[in-house]
């Protein structure tokens, strides 16, 4: 940084071409402690969250409130071809190289002071995938000289950060049996094992068991795995470790066998517990009437100690979820000043609406607040942090309508799109609020006549999402995590599906289905910028700091999961044009504050 | 619009509810392709589902098997084109599969077939898939349940499952039927297995005696394993949605002519006896379709 900064006094242009002749000179090295203290160091971004936190807060200053205006594009970088959709990638920063990866598996280098590629690399899809879950992907893990990243049949690359060639790659999961990869890896310190590259698996076919594996980065050999449902027996270097939970606990007859719960999101990591948390999703089969239990640790959040893949402790979101309701979204650690006293706390915003405070150290319920309106499937969360279910609002059995006539349909708020989805929301070390992209919808759910599955006749169910209210879905909220008072909120007409960033400026940013990269006041919610991107954003923005200027990207390409939708909610996203591509801004130099 | 729900809710696979929308957004380069492009082509593409003997499966060295199979090779002799099978497996139901073997092909390549065998042929499923037909009913399925005659005698009812085992294949029409019966006074015994083979592995190891499935799937399963004295029931299923119901083929809704002259394949081969014949081959009774 420093070094840096001495090459960019001697003059603008030979900074850049020095700065040129370093990425192809020197050897990417990144280390285990930079990760893990990726979110200080405002020259990189070597994790996705900037850092291993997940916060999302950048300690940079140099864009702020007033200076925010000046904003403009550097260069913007197209992923080409017809695979445009659905990008919903964070970029990691390294020695003025951004890695990216985009839908379809592929991932770029690129060079930062110019805008040019450095390297491409496609991973090869077998034709008979079919992945359960999408084309996208959200993003890759460093260290040392390696990038990794997931891809859509299920398989985890280890590539050269230099040439993109492949190092290694192992297999995750069967794509045959619906396995697929869209997270972001997740890198820990461990002292038994050294750093270790955490994934969770990701599959929408009955008969997946969600998991967590632990692999050496250098190998990619598995060194730990944990099953996230009861009766599972986890792995340790090989051997057998210990079951999770107790078998038949929260589950009937065989059921757990097949019971789901795939932590499909990754996780995050707490450097001062020494633990990684990763969310679970739903149980299966839908029906909750199938499998009575609270079917443990599905919709849930785990703590894991990447030493051995033990779980530490687990908290249920949704105990007993008949809404789909996945307890897959991040949780974040965060310092919670309370009464004085310094709380080692955690959030996270669930798909069931509710923001939940965890203490994080032991997974004790600390408090849970509405972040959306209206909701019905609970009538609140309980001291122990368990809902207060309204049985009206359970959807029905599907059996109870033999004669094979629609049903009475419910109207359960939040849709199973979620209060908020995958997309991860921010905490400021400025303001102590949470920041939180949240969509205001509810879903009304029926009994269907007869339908079939692989050729035979059963009762299922049908729904369709609805908006809450006629001028906006989306909705980012600024939340205090100690009194659960909403400071500020800014509603979208479309549905929010791109992550959030905040800064020691004072800056929140986001981007929107409508295309705009835009930024906020911290306190007031105030938009003090945007710019239109040409193409829908469901991504998450990043900033740092090169050659002593602040710098911001995102990555822009409409798709994942809400243009997928028909009724009232594709009136609002239908008219969005493709893209593909990264932007990225600075501010013209004497522009920017410092 | 109606909207299946999802098992979990990271999957998509709800994107037939688009219809139009969607199909205009996301057309792939494969187009409709009408009797004469078939022919002009030289190949028809068929999907047939993966797992689902005696229907239709891949054998170990990667070749499509089974009865659905067959009929698909007796198309294409028909047409005088060459076969190329597409078996993938069933999505979560047979609108997602109408929507990713028919008319809008999977997410990745776009890939979908000209005819899609073994689909349910009933009237609401047809009008709420607008950019599928579904056309010829050819066979008619039925729910059934095979027992080993040296473990359980007799079965009357499924009363005896309330305490000995009961094999199925997980998330099927069965072991959805199964969990709900009698208040779920089951759900202790069914042992599910991840795939039809694995359900078939439980009965045929004499582990568990009895599984339940579609009829000619149990049919099959005795004709494999002629050392168990096995036989078939129906015994009453209270709360079970069909019992059974007729089996045709589905097209592109603007293939029509090529459902019609597939359709005439499939007269040809039933009023033949050539029909009847293909099915005993696998130990199964064919069973004319029964329109409703």
């Amino acid at each position: 940084m420093k070094r840096k900064n001495t090459m960019v006094a001697v003059a603008g242009t030979l900074a850049l071409s020095v700065a040129g002749f370093s990425n192809t000179a020197t050897a990417v090295d990144v280390s285990i402690d930079e990760i893990v203290n990726d979110q200080a160091s405002g020259e990189d971004i070597v994790s996705y969250g900037l850092g291993p936190r997940g916060q999302r807060y950048s300690p940079l200053t140099a864009l702020d409130k007033d200076n925010i205006k000046n904003l403009y594009p550097v260069w913007s970088f197209s992923f080409g071809g017809e695979k445009q959709r659905g990008q919903e990638s964070q970029p990691l920063i390294k020695d003025g190289v951004m890695y990216v990866t985009g839908s379809y598996s592929r991932m770029w280098a690129i060079d930062i002071a110019t805008g040019e590629e450095l390297w491409q690399y496609d991973a090869r899809l077998p034709e008979g995938i079919l992945p359960c879950c999408d084309v996208v992907n959200r993003g890759a893990a460093i260290l040392g000289d390696k990038v990794f990243f997931g891809t859509l049949d299920a398989k985890i690359v280890a590539l050269d950060a230099k040439t993109g060639k492949v190092i290694w790659r192992k297999k995750l999961g069967d794509y045959e049996a619906g396995y697929s990869y869209t997270a972001a890896p997740l890198i820990v310190p461990t002292k038994a094992h050294g750093p270790l590259i955490l994934t969770g698996n990701s599959g929408g076919e009955f008969g997946v068991v969600g998991q967590v594996d632990a692999r050496n980065p250098d190998t990619g050999e598995l060194v730990w795995s944990r099953p996230t449902i009861e009766g599972h027996m986890g792995t340790l270097n090989g051997e057998e470790s210990s079951m999770t939970g107790v078998k038949n606990e929260t589950w009937a007859g065989d059921m757990w066998e097949n019971g789901g719960g795939a932590p499909w999101l990754g996780g995050t990591y707490d450097p001062d517990t020494a633990l990684a948390y990763f969310g679970t999703g739903n149980p299966a089969p839908w029906n909750s009437y199938l499998r009575p239990g609270d079917n443990k640790w599905t919709s849930s959040r785990i703590a894991i100690d990447p030493e051995n893949g033990e779980i530490v402790w687990g908290f249920q979101s949704t105990p007993h979820d008949g809404w789909d309701f996945d307890g897959v979204n991040e949780f974040i650690a965060f310092d919670m000043e309370k009464d004085g006293e310094t709380i080692q706390a955690g959030a996270t915003a669930d798909r069931n609406g509710f923001f939940y405070v965890l203490d994080r150290t032991n997974g004790e319920f600390i408090s849970a607040t509405p972040f959306v309106q209206d909701i019905t499937w609970a009538k609140g969360i309980d001291e122990k942090g368990r809902p207060l279910f309204d049985p009206e609002n359970r959807p029905g059995n599907p059996a109870e309508s033999a004669d094979g006539k629609k049903g009475k349909a419910i109207f359960a708020v939040p849709s199973f799109l979620g209060g908020k989805n995958w997309m991860p929301m921010a905490y400021s070390k400025k303001t102590s609020n949470f920041y939180i992209p949240s969509n205001e919808w509810g879903m009304d759910i029926w009994n269907e006549p007869v339908t079939y599955k692989k050729g035979a006749a059963y009762l299922g169910a049908g729904f369709t999402i609805k908006p809450l209210f006629d001028d906006y879905i989306g909705s980012l909220k600024s939340m205090d995590p100690i009194t659960g008072d909403i400071k500020w909120e800014y509603r979208n007409k479309a549905p929010l599906w791109g992550g959030v960033l905040t800064t020691e400026g004072g800056l929140v940013f986001m981007g929107t289905p409508e295309g705009y990269l835009k930024a906020f006041d911290d306190e007031t919610g105030e938009e003090l910028w945007k710019f239109q991107t040409g193409t829908g954003i469901v991504s998450s923005p990043i900033t740092w700091e090169q050659d002593g200027e602040q710098y911001v990207a995102i990555v822009t390409g409409w798709g994942g999961a809400v243009p997928l939708w028909g009724g009232e909610v594709a009136k609002v996203v239908s008219y969005l044009n493709q893209g593909g591509s990264v932007w990225v801004f600075k501010i013209p130099e004497g522009l920017a504050s410092n | 619009m109606t909207i299946r729900m999802p098992g979990f809710g990271q999957r998509l696979r709800h994107l037939a509810v688009l219809g139009l929308l969607a199909a205009g957004l996301c057309s792939p380069g494969l187009q409709a392709r009408p009797v004469d492009d078939v022919v002009d082509s030289g190949k028809l593409v068929v999907f047939a589902y993966s797992d689902y003997a005696p229907y239709s499966w891949k054998d170990d060295a990667g070749n499509a098997q089974g009865i659905d199979v067959e009929i698909g090779r007796r198309f294409g002799e028909s047409l005088g084109v060459e076969v190329e099978f597409l078996i993938r497996g069933a999505d979560e139901n047979l609108d997602d599969d109408l929507r990713v073997n028919i008319w809008k092909g999977d997410i990745v390549y776009g890939k979908y077939a000209d005819v899609m065998m073994h689909v349910p042929y009933d009237r609401e499923v047809d009008a709420r898939n607008e950019l599928a037909v579904l056309t010829a009913p050819y066979f008619q399925e039925q729910m059934a349940l095979l027992h080993n005659q040296s473990i359980h005698p007799t079965v009357e009812t499924f009363g005896r499952f309330v305490t000995h085992p009961i094999a199925v294949e997980v998330d099927t029409a069965g072991d959805f039927f199964l969990s709900n019966a009698f208040r779920g006074q089951l759900l202790q015994s069914i042992r599910r297995g991840r795939t039809f083979q694995d359900a078939q592995q439980l009965y045929t190891s004499e582990e568990v005696g009895a599984l339940m499935g579609a009829r000619a799937q149990m049919e099959w399963v005795a004709h494999e394993s002629p050392d168990i004295d096995s036989q078939i029931v129906q015994p009453p299923m209270p709360g079970i949605v069909r019992t059974g119901w007729p089996i045709g083929i589905a097209v592109k809704h603007d293939s029509r002519d090529l459902g019609y002259a597939l359709g005439d394949v499939l007269t040809d081969m039933i009023d033949s006896g050539d029909m009847k014949d293909l099915y005993a081959r696998y130990g199964v009774e064919w069973l004319p379709a029964e329109l409703p």
